[in-house]
């Protein structure tokens, strides 16, 4: 396994607050990486840090090796690092169909004005490309949405458009992929489909970190945790010994449950 | 394959209905309101194109009319250019302006670029009203020379009358709706679509809204100030009253009536209000009230309660009912 991801003393200020504090970690390539903390922690602050919605205020990321602390957010998915959201951010107005389409479009040559220039010269539009629609087709298969293509998204129930929104982060080919609560609001049976759809992606050969409160999942799923408390990483290791770790108890549960264990 | 010929037989026989037209109606007012109703159509499938499709509530659109319908009277008054040429100079004039306008936008959204841009048109309706020396100031530019005769041949077509200034509308109309719907429904038209739902969702995926954002307000203004250059030939009078807020709602209003965010939809609320407007102008005579205000007013209040999806999606749900079932999904 290749290192995928590295970040090195990493920083983020919000005025006088400090939501993360000189965090340093690795991804490596096929990880699944658990990242946890109890509220107020960083854990989103990491993932927007990550994916160029926030630039750091020290600390560097690098990304196969080149630096991305800096980078706008398009910018960081063109690198092959897609994510999705806490709140679920789809496009409401598009069908479930055209939520994908958009994030196949090729963004090697995705200026304004070059693909103005190419929606003027064709009659065909972005749906009427057969193979982007297959394509497409196929995601919304492989997360299990096929039977609502045509559907407006914002009529999707919550569970699925989850779903919806890991095909449309899968449609821009990511090597890593963030995923921040995918099963918040979910229900048992849903949970565990949940479980199975980001296994199967894990076995695309795609890395992800994943910001979870459902222990279930996460012991299930991740083959390392990262533990954050305070902007501050207290603890790193395989789920059964952070699980342990009386830092991470502390953390969770208070000082006296860490003195009576 | 048939949904695609029947489509194809509906343009070509609403194209041949618009050529025809001046021969069957030669009644030269009800033309020259066809000429407005054009010029409307224009402008609002411009400002659509930024509100309905980008989601970026400009209300300075009717500066960029204002922008070009000076810009080409004032080449065509002061130094000969020929209006033909003035058109396409006006529309890129306003252009320039609305790359300009558009880089606040990237920092602003909802209500704060809504009064940005308000700020601005009123800005250039305040020096077209004291540059004196340039524009005559509140007394306007008039006598704007009319578009150069044509010749073909032997044959030589003038523009004086309305029949032919009404085909000069119709080809820029079929033009600006060529191009609009090409573009929202390529990758371009959906990347728009996408950033007016979720911008940092958009981003998520890749697309630099930014850019995205600076190119439609550059298009938007473009149409606009094309449409403006259009009118000035026409009416031969432009004044900074052009350029107040009465023609942005004008315009809102009509693509809000008609269906934001479609293409038919501003075509229809367009033409619809033109007409509804000149009859209020008849009824305001005779009433000695004046009540064209009051009425867009109303309309957009009853718009925005009742009929969300604007006129167009109040005909499409007929439409969709009265056909047999199984033909909905089209």
């Amino acid at each position: 396994m290749a290192e995928l991801l590295r970040a090195v003393d990493l920083t983020k200020n919000f005025g006088g607050l400090t939501a993360i504090s000189e965090v340093s970690f690795s991804i490596q390539s096929e990880d699944i990486v658990g990242l946890i903390g109890p509220n107020g922690a960083g854990k989103t602050t990491l993932v927007n840090l990550i994916s160029g919605v926030y630039s750091p205020t020290r600390g560097q990321i690098y990304f196969e090796g080149q630096k991305i602390s800096g980078c706008k957010a398009h910018q960081v998915n063109a690198l092959g690092i897609a994510r999705t959201f806490q709140i679920v951010r789809i496009f409401p107005r598009l069908t479930v169909l055209e939520n994908v389409l958009v994030g196949l479009i090729d963004r090697k040559s995705n200026g304004p004005w070059k693909l103005m220039g190419q929606a003027l010269l064709h009659r065909s539009g972005l749906r009427d490309d057969r193979r982007s629609v297959k394509k497409a087709e196929e995601l919304l298969e492989f997360v299990g949405l096929q039977t609502y293509c045509n559907e407006s998204a914002e009529n999707l129930p919550y569970a699925l458009s989850k779903r919806l929104e890991i095909a449309r982060a899968l449609a821009t080919r990511p090597k890593l992929l963030l995923l921040d609560e995918p099963s918040s609001g979910l229900n048992p049976a849903e949970l565990i489909g949940q479980i199975r759809l980001i296994r199967e992606i894990s076995q695309k050969g795609i890395a992800i970190l994943i910001i979870e409160h459902v222990m279930k999942v996460i012991m299930e799923i991740s083959r390392r945790l990262i533990v954050l408390d305070y902007g501050k990483k207290i603890a790193e290791g395989s789920p059964q010994d952070v699980y342990r770790n009386p830092a991470v108890i502390q953390a969770y549960l208070g000082e006296e449950a860490c003195a009576g264990n | 394959m048939n949904a695609a010929w029947r489509r194809r037989a509906l343009t070509a026989t609403v194209g041949v209905f618009f050529l025809l037209l001046p021969l069957i109606i030669q009644e030269r007012y009800f033309l020259h309101v066809l000429v407005m109703s054009g010029i409307y159509v224009i402008l609002s499938l411009s400002w659509n194109l930024l509100a309905g499709f980008t989601g970026q509530l400009n209300l300075g659109h009717a500066a960029f009319f204002g922008i070009g319908s000076y810009t080409s009277a004032l080449l065509a008054m002061k130094l000969g250019v020929s209006p033909w040429i003035g058109l396409f100079v006006g529309g890129t004039a306003a252009a320039l302006f609305g790359f300009l306008l558009g880089i606040p936008s990237l920092r602003l959204a909802g209500p704060y670029l809504a009064i940005t841009t308000i700020g601005f048109s009123e800005i250039l309706r305040l020096v077209a009203t004291n540059w004196v020396e340039l524009t005559r100031g509140s007394l306007g530019l008039s006598g704007i020379p009319m578009l150069d005769p044509i010749r073909i041949g032997g044959v030589t077509i003038r523009f004086y009358a309305e029949p032919e200034y009404y085909y000069v509308v119709l080809v820029s109309v079929a033009f600006t709706l060529v191009f609009m719907c090409r573009l929202t429904r390529s990758a371009f038209g959906y990347s728009l679509q996408s950033l007016r739902d979720d911008e940092v969702g958009a981003q998520s995926i890749g697309i630099h809204t930014s850019s995205f954002k600076l190119a439609t307000f550059t298009i938007s203004a473009f149409f606009a100030g094309f449409a403006g250059a259009l009118y000035a030939h026409f009416a031969r009078l432009v004044s900074p009253e052009t350029m107040s807020l009465h023609l942005t709602f004008d315009v809102l209003t009509m693509a809000l009536f008609g269906g934001l965010g479609t293409i038919l939809g501003p075509i229809l609320g367009a033409v619809t209000l033109t007409f509804v407007s000149e009859w209020l102008r008849f009824l305001e005579d005779s009433i000695k009230l004046d009540i064209r205000l009051v009425a867009y007013g109303l309309i957009l209040i009853l718009t925005v309660l009742f009929m969300r999806q604007g006129l167009y999606g109040v005909l499409r749900s007929v439409v969709l009912n009265l056909l047999p079932r199984g033909h909905n999904k089209e």
